[in-house]
Order: structure tokens, then C-alpha cells, then sequence
């Protein structure tokens, strides 16, 4: 599993952070960073909940 | 009461917001039997609504299939002629891709979680201030001294408006956004209230570009003075829109939040002292109040083609309202949806709507909220009610307009 975040898409409003701290990352550009590129299962819940709830649709969960 | 029946409820009448408050238990029955509803009553232009957390977050993701217009929410008809088109601000909430994003971006840096932080100093204080006003007394209204103060404050203070000028602010953004209610709007037509309340408030915003023109700050107010859309100024309607959007949208809001949050800690003394003994529960509380209180009701959308929603067809040009409140209470979204519960989490509402119209605000109203919650619980020994909250009317957004409470506060 892969994670990304489409950069002209997201404006940095930070729900990835609040649900998958310890995946996402805000910089001082105001993008959200993927901190973990290949992250454990373990992540996935949260990392499919920042995704459902990414109000731009900038996050993308490629299956490898 | 007679039983509950899809053909005779009731969702859009603001005068059964003021007697019973949200109308949870007609929601539940419509997210339980017909979540893509099709509401037809005397009185109201014909509506689907909408109240299943799933249906909401598929719509509000297809900004091109569902459009937002001037028609933001749903309301009943009422005495007094309906606005002139021209009168119709336009800003944000009704306009769509790709002019949308170009205008948003004209502020949208300067509400983001890094930009809203650098004001948490200032939320703190003015926080502060307003809850030492309480101070030598033992009883108040809540929400006319405490949670109206609070948002208010904040966006002037980011616009770079003078103390001064705070009151009439106040007295102008009700007039704009409760005209429904007597009490905000007078007793004229709600016609004439708004453009009363307008006119004021485009004279003043006016004067206040033109300033932040001749001598550019680092504030909001030189922000959109100076902004610029696809290469071009702001023209002088959409630039005073834009004003009244960011006073108008965070103001009722966040106070509906605030005092809907103690209202829902004073009915619930267990979560109340919770907080109290552990305040760093305190992100996790304001996500919960916000879900709790849900402050607006709803949004509308209009579809632009026949499509197919939750097995219902719809057709081109059909309205749909959306109706957050009931998104929070899901069933098969949250656990127990009907609990007060500070420790939630996850806790994936959508209050603050989602896709291309997520508020813009939202990390502003969080921080807000989070400076209230924190030092009211760590200020306020006791609270109770010292009357019964009074409702506002409005099935827009929702709330109590007063909250008698008696207290005991720490100086
Ligand atoms: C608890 C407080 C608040 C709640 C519940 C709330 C709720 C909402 C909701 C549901 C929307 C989505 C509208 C849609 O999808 O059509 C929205 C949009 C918006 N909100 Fe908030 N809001 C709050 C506070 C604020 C604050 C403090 C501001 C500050 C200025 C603000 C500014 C806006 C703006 C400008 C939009 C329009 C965004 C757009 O159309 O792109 N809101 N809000
Ligand atoms: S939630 Fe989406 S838009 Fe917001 S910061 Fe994260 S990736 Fe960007």
C-alpha cells in the first residue's frame, strides 16, 4: 500500500493530521506531507479514514 | 403527540425549531426509511432531503453534478417579498468550480491550521477578557455575554477592525443572518431588514478597503482590498460579498456551538466533570460539541442532470438540502450516536460540511472553541441553568439565542 497527496489539490486544512498524525504532516508551504510512503497495515483505518474525509480528495491510497 | 409519519413531519417550519429544538426524532425516521426524501408541503418549494452521512459526503463531492446556488437553504415561505436578484451576495457559498476555487484562494492561506495558530495568543486573551467580565457576579445570559463575544471579536481582530467599531458589527451580521427571527430583525418585512442591515454594512467595508489600499497591513481586511482573481482586482460587489461571507459565517456558528457545547455539559454533569478534571480532553470535546450542536442545518444543492441518489431518481434542476444535524447522528456512522461522549473518537463528523465547500473556517472555530472550553473548565467552579434556554427561529442555523445560567467563576 502506497499513500500520496496531490498536491494541487489539497489547501491544507489539516484532516489528514487530526486522524493519521503519525502519517500525514502539515509544512510551512500549507500542504499536507505523506510522512510513511509504504505505511504498515496497522495504518490503514486511519489512513482510509484521512481519505474519506480530506475535503479535497487530494489523498490516494494506491494498493500495490 | 400523534405518531411520527413520513407524509405529515415536519423539518423546515422554524416555529417547531423555537418549541422542540432539533427535530432528531424525524430525522431518525427518515435516515431509518427514506434517506433521499421527497418533501412536499404547503408553503414550501419542493425539496429531497437528504440525511444520511454517506448520501451528504457523495453529493458535496460533485460540485459539478450538484451545484450550490443562490438558494443556500430551505425555508418556509413568510410575509414580505422575496430579494431582488441584485441583492443576492455573491460569494463563496454560491458559487462554483472553477470560479470558486480562484476566489477562495484569495484568503484560504489565512485560515489554514499554521495561519490560524499564529492567533491563538489573541483568541486566549480576548477569551480571557470575556469570561473575567463574569467575574463579581453570579448569574448572566451565556450567550449574549459570553459566546456571541467570542467569534466576533476574533474575525475583527483578523480583518484589523477597531474595538470600537465591534458593537455595530454585532448588531449588523444579526440583522443579516436571523432575519427570520423577530427579535434580530425588527418588526418590518425581513426585506427590508436585510437591505437596511446591507447597505450599512457595504458603506463601512467600503471605507475600510479603500484605507487598507492606501496603506496595505498584515490583515485580512488588505488581504482582500489588495486580492486579486484570475489575475484581476476583486470587483467591488464580490469584495464586499466577501466580507459579509467571513463575518456572517463564523459569527452565529461558533456561538451556536459555544453555548449548545454548556448547554449539552450542563445536561450532562458526568462529561462536564470529565473535562474538568482532564482538560487536555479538550480537542476531542470540541470535536464532539460541534457534532452535538451541529450549528448549521443545512445547505442545498441542485442537480444538473437526471441521476440516481441513494435508488432514488432524481431530475435536472431538482433541489436537495442536506442536512448536517442528522449526518451526526448516523447510526451507522457513530457508536451510540445519540451520547454525549468527550472522548469519541474517531470522530468523523461533518458539521463543517466537506468537499469543495468544507468551511473555511473550520480551524478557526476549533481553536476558538478549544480556548473556551479549556478555560471554562478550568475557570468555572459551577454552572447551572437559572432559566429556560430560548430557542432561535430558524431552520438555517440553529441554536439558542439566550441561556440564563448561574455560576460561580475563578477570578
Ligand atoms: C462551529 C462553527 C462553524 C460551523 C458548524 C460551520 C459550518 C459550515 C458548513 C457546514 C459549511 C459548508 C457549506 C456547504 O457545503 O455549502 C461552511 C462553509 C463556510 N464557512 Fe463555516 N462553520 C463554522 C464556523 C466558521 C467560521 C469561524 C468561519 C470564519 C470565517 C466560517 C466560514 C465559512 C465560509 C467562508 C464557508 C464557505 C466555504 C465555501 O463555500 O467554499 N465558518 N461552514
Ligand atoms: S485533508 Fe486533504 S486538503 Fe486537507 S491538508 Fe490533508 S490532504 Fe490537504
Amino acid at each position: 500500500m502506497r499513500v500520496e497527496v496531490d498536491h494541487n489539490l489539497c489547501e491544507g486544512n489539516g484532516r489528514c493530521v487530526e486522524v493519521a498524525s503519525r502519517v500525514f504532516e502539515l509544512r510551512d508551504d500549507d500542504r499536507s506531507y505523506v510522512l510513511i510512503q509504504n505505511p504498515p497495515q496497522a495504518l490503514r483505518a486511519e489512513i482510509q479514514l484521512a481519505a474519506k474525509l480530506c475535503p479535497r480528495q487530494a489523498i490516494r491510497l494506491i494498493e500495490d | 403527540m400523534a405518531a411520527l409519519t413520513l407524509e405529515t413531519l415536519d423539518i423546515i417550519n422554524p416555529d417547531l425549531y423555537v418549541q422542540r429544538g432539533y427535530p432528531h426524532e424525524e430525522w431518525a425516521l427518515l435516515r431509518k426509511e427514506a434517506p433521499v426524501f421527497r418533501y412536499q408541503r404547503p408553503g414550501v418549494e419542493p425539496f429531497w432531503a437528504i440525511t444520511k452521512h454517506a448520501d451528504i459526503v457523495t453529493v458535496s463531492r460533485q460540485p459539478e453534478l450538484f451545484r450550490s446556488s443562490q438558494l443556500l437553504f430551505i425555508s418556509q415561505e413568510e410575509p414580505g417579498s422575496p430579494l431582488p436578484d441584485e441583492a443576492i451576495l455573491r460569494q463563496l457559498l454560491n458559487m462554483n468550480p472553477p470560479e470558486h476555487g480562484a476566489y477562495r484562494q484569495v484568503v484560504n492561506r489565512r485560515f489554514t491550521p499554521r495561519a490560524v495558530q499564529q492567533l491563538k495568543n489573541q483568541i486566549e486573551t480576548i477569551t480571557t477578557e470575556v469570561l473575567d467580565d463574569l467575574v463579581g457576579r453570579e448569574e448572566c445570559d451565556f450567550v449574549t455575554e459570553v459566546s456571541a463575544k467570542l467569534p466576533l471579536a476574533v474575525i475583527a481582530e483578523m480583518f484589523g477592525i477597531p474595538r470600537a467599531d465591534w458593537a455595530m458589527m454585532f448588531r449588523l451580521s444579526n440583522a443579516m443572518i436571523g432575519p427570520a427571527d423577530p427579535e434580530y430583525g425588527g418588526s418590518e418585512t425581513i426585506t427590508e431588514n436585510l437591505e437596511r442591515a446591507r447597505l450599512e454594512f457595504f458603506q463601512y467595508f467600503n471605507q475600510l478597503c479603500e484605507d487598507r489600499r492606501k496603506s496595505p497591513r498584515d490583515d485580512l481586511a488588505s488581504a482582500l482590498a489588495n486580492g486579486s482573481v484570475n489575475g484581476e482586482p476583486l470587483p467591488p460587489f464580490e469584495l464586499l460579498s466577501y466580507f459579509a461571507l467571513l463575518i456572517i459565517a463564523g459569527n452565529e456558528t461558533t456561538r451556536n456551538a459555544t453555548t449548545g457545547g454548556l448547554h449539552a455539559l450542563i445536561s450532562h454533569p458526568d462529561q462536564w466533570e470529565r473535562l474538568k478534571r482532564d482538560p487536555s480532553l479538550v480537542s476531542k470535546a470540541v470535536e464532539e460539541i460541534v457534532r452535538w450542536t451541529s450549528p448549521v442545518i443545512q445547505f442545498t444543492r441542485i442537480a444538473t442532470a437526471d441521476t440516481v441518489l441513494h435508488g432514488q431518481q432524481l431530475r435536472q434542476g431538482d433541489v436537495l438540502a442536506l442536512f448536517y444535524p442528522s449526518a451526526g447522528r448516523d447510526e451507522e456512522v457513530f457508536e451510540h450516536s445519540a451520547a454525549f461522549d468527550l472522548g469519541r473518537y474517531p470522530n468523523p463528523h461533518i458539521a463543517f460540511g466537506i468537499g469543495e465547500h468544507y468551511c473555511l473556517g473550520a480551524n478557526l472555530a476549533r481553536l476558538e472553541l478549544r480556548a473556551m472550553f479549556r478555560q471554562l473548565a478550568q475557570r468555572m467552579e459551577s454552572v447551572e441553568l437559572a432559566g429556560p434556554a430560548q430557542r432561535m427561529r430558524s431552520s438555517f442555523v440553529g441554536g439558542i439565542k439566550h441561556m440564563p445560567i448561574r455560576y460561580r467563576i475563578r477570578a
